[in-house]
């Protein structure tokens, strides 16, 4: 820039002036508090009922926000399909498992765990964030890989990470115990943890959405040749993204593990990458409130059919559907969904209190 | 002074040769223009000198420095800035966020960058958009964004390729006055890429002519006018082209 230009420059460029400090964080932090309160209302609800098998149900559901809101800090932002993600969960779910049990169990059901490991006895919390922080260094280093490639290849490359890690874990007898079950890990009952896993990973989605990295990665998504004509490094922008989601992911892990007990590899595998990516898209795949949503309606109907196909009694007889019609159901719904909102139900947007907000 | 220069490029497709030992100077605060009918390899060019495109031969050098083997966004970081033939906004996002994405993507805060594309927007005469969402825009106001979004954190150098494509020609003298504001205003080297050759030579103080990957002429908007090199070449092509050009030169 010489002196010339500089002396004409109109003075609002020479020295714009900046909205107030964390401006754009107060007009949007109305959705993830909205969302946390919608969780509320459901955990409250539920120790309400004081029900032991709904509220296993709806710890279930709590653990599945975590993992939807996961895939959506990744896939919503970059808009990169990724199969890989529930590699990360498993992670999270064997290293909460690692850190938890007796270590009395372990020395016999998982000798080949490093000494550190066999002797450590942590509170599931503890063990949660460890948890966490391992899968996300994880999806940091296969990132670095993936982040290099593009469109099919990489949605076809992070479905390769899912195998290898179900195939490491299915075959590594004496660290994960192989196909048989590991079980022994201390379970929490209890529903709040699992309401503070969901409300922390909406929490960190939400910052992320809103930071540099997250914008710049949504740039990217719609006009990837126009985002790097705009400076943006999206290699370098999804890794970020990745490895945000691969911690949420691991997070996600640690709570299935302490909220049913036991882990086997095929728990981590191609159905909860099924459902878990089923309710990121009905809900709608760019939109943290569609996260959310997803997780909630389609849990909810999953639940119904469930409660059908076991039967209703009508009268004198019974009505209940037959087996198997819950998945055909499932699916069809979901097909319904997409093809008349093809963005989801909720699309690009967010809940926000008085209208439906566009995407930050 | 800071000095933007395509060396002896070419480039070859499959066998297809688009360009053929090109250079083309860019200086601040001038504007250049770059003219030749459809498939004379106009826009590759513009892609090597951002560095979405590797020459087959020869070099873009900044001051004198190679900028050879640097990634789009790196070239973009040392203030080589571009818009694309079809506007190419997110869509998904507001206009102002449009503008924003490059702020941030030049290393500033998000505060910083929204300071800035309003600013920009406001400088442009467009500060009405800046809450609409990129993908409802006009074409023309798509154009504009497109622009602004370039000119974040002030380049020294903008490539513009085919802006005014469409417009009227009430909208063409407009975006003419934009061009003309953005090199002396803002002090850019600018290359524009255009059709409308009565815009480019009331606008450019210099002009290079490509033709299937070569240039065959350039010089000043007088001495374009009178060559007889261009003159052929533009009437041995399509007759949408010719016509509007044969009234100029002639
Ligand atoms: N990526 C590509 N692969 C193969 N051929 C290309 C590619 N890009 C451009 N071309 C060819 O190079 C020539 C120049 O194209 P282009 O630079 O787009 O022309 P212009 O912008 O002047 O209309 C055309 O013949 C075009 O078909
Ligand atoms: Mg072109």
């Amino acid at each position: 820039m010489t002196d010339a230009s500089l002396s004409t420059l109109p003075p609002a460029l020479a020295n714009p002036r900046k909205p107030a400090r964390f401006a754009l964080a107060r007009r949007t932090i109305i959705t993830p508090i909205l969302l946390s309160l919608l969780i509320l209302a459901v955990a409250i609800v539920t120790v309400m009922t004081g029900s032991r098998p709904f509220n296993q149900a709806m710890i279930d559901i709590m653990v599945r926000v975590v993992l939807v809101v996961g895939l959506y800090i990744f896939i919503g932002n970059s808009g990169v399909l990724s199969f890989g993600h529930i590699g990360f969960t498993c992670l999270g779910a064997y290293a909460a498992a690692w850190l938890t049990i007796n270590p009395l169990m372990k020395k016999t059901s998982l000798p080949g765990l490093p000494s550190f490991l066999l002797e450590a006895r942590l509170p599931y919390w503890q063990s949660a964030i460890i948890a966490a922080l391992f899968a996300g260094l994880a999806a940091l280093i296969f990132g670095k890989v993936l982040m290099r490639l593009s469109g099919i290849a990489a949605s076809i490359a992070t479905f390769a990470v899912l195998a290898m890690i179900n195939t490491i874990y299915s075959n590594w007898e004496s660290v994960t115990g192989a196909t048989s079950s590991v079980v022994g890990i201390p379970i929490v009952r209890v529903i709040w943890p699992y309401v503070g896993a969901a409300i922390v990973a909406i929490f960190i989605a939400w910052g992320h959405a809103i930071s540099r990295s997250g914008l710049a990665l949504r740039a990217a998504r719609d006009e990837p040749t126009a985002a790097a004509a705009s400076g943006v490094d999206i290699p370098k922008e999804r890794l970020i993204a990745f490895a945000i989601s691969g911690v949420i992911m691991g997070l996600g892990g640690a709570a299935t593990a302490h909220s049913i007990g036991v882990v086997t590899p095929d728990t981590f595998y191609l159905g909860l990458t099924f459902i878990t990516l089923a309710m990121l898209v009905v809900g709608g795949m760019s939109s943290l409130s569609g996260a959310v949503i997803g997780v909630l309606l389609l849990s909810a109907l999953i639940q119904a059919l469930r409660w059908l196909e076991a039967g209703v009694p009508l009268g004198s007889t019974t009505f209940a559907l037959p087996k198997g019609l819950q998945e055909i159901a499932l699916g069809v719904i979901m097909i319904v969904i997409l093809a008349l909102r093809p963005a989801g139900l909720i699309g690009n947007r967010e809940i926000t209190l008085f209208r439906v907000n566009r995407n930050k | 002074m800071a000095h933007l220069s395509a060396d002896n490029i070419s480039v070859a497709f499959a066998g297809l040769k688009a360009l053929s030992s090109v250079t083309l100077d860019i200086r601040p605060g001038q504007i250049s223009g770059l003219i030749g009918p459809n498939g004379a390899g106009k826009t590759t060019l513009v892609n090597v000198l951002t560095g979405f495109q590797m020459p087959t031969e020869g070099s873009v050098n900044l001051d004198g420095k190679p900028l050879t083997n640097l990634k789009p966004h790196q070239v973009r970081r040392l203030g080589i800035a571009r818009t694309f033939q079809g506007g190419r906004l997110f869509r998904d996002l507001a206009v102002i966020d449009n503008l924003e994405v490059t702020g941030v993507g030049l290393g500033m805060s998000r505060r910083a960058a929204v300071a800035e594309a309003e600013a920009m927007l406001d400088w442009i005469g467009i500060s009405a958009l800046g809450g609409r969402a990129a993908g409802t825009l006009p074409y023309t106001d798509e154009r504009r964004v497109a622009i602004g979004r370039a000119l974040m954190g002030r380049p020294a150098f903008i490539l513009l390729d085919e802006p005014a494509a469409g417009m009227s020609a009430q909208e063409a003298t407009d975006l003419s006055s934009l061009v003309k504001r953005i090199a002396r205003d803002l002090g850019c080297g600018v290359l524009i890429i255009e059709h409308n050759v009565g815009l480019v030579l009331g606008l450019c103080d210099h002009i290079v002519v490509l033709d299937s990957g070569a240039v065959i002429e350039e010089g000043t908007p007088t001495e374009i006018r009178q060559s007889e090199k261009v003159r052929h070449a533009y009437m041995g092509t399509a007759a949408d082209t010719a016509l509007p050009v044969a009234e100029v030169l002639l």
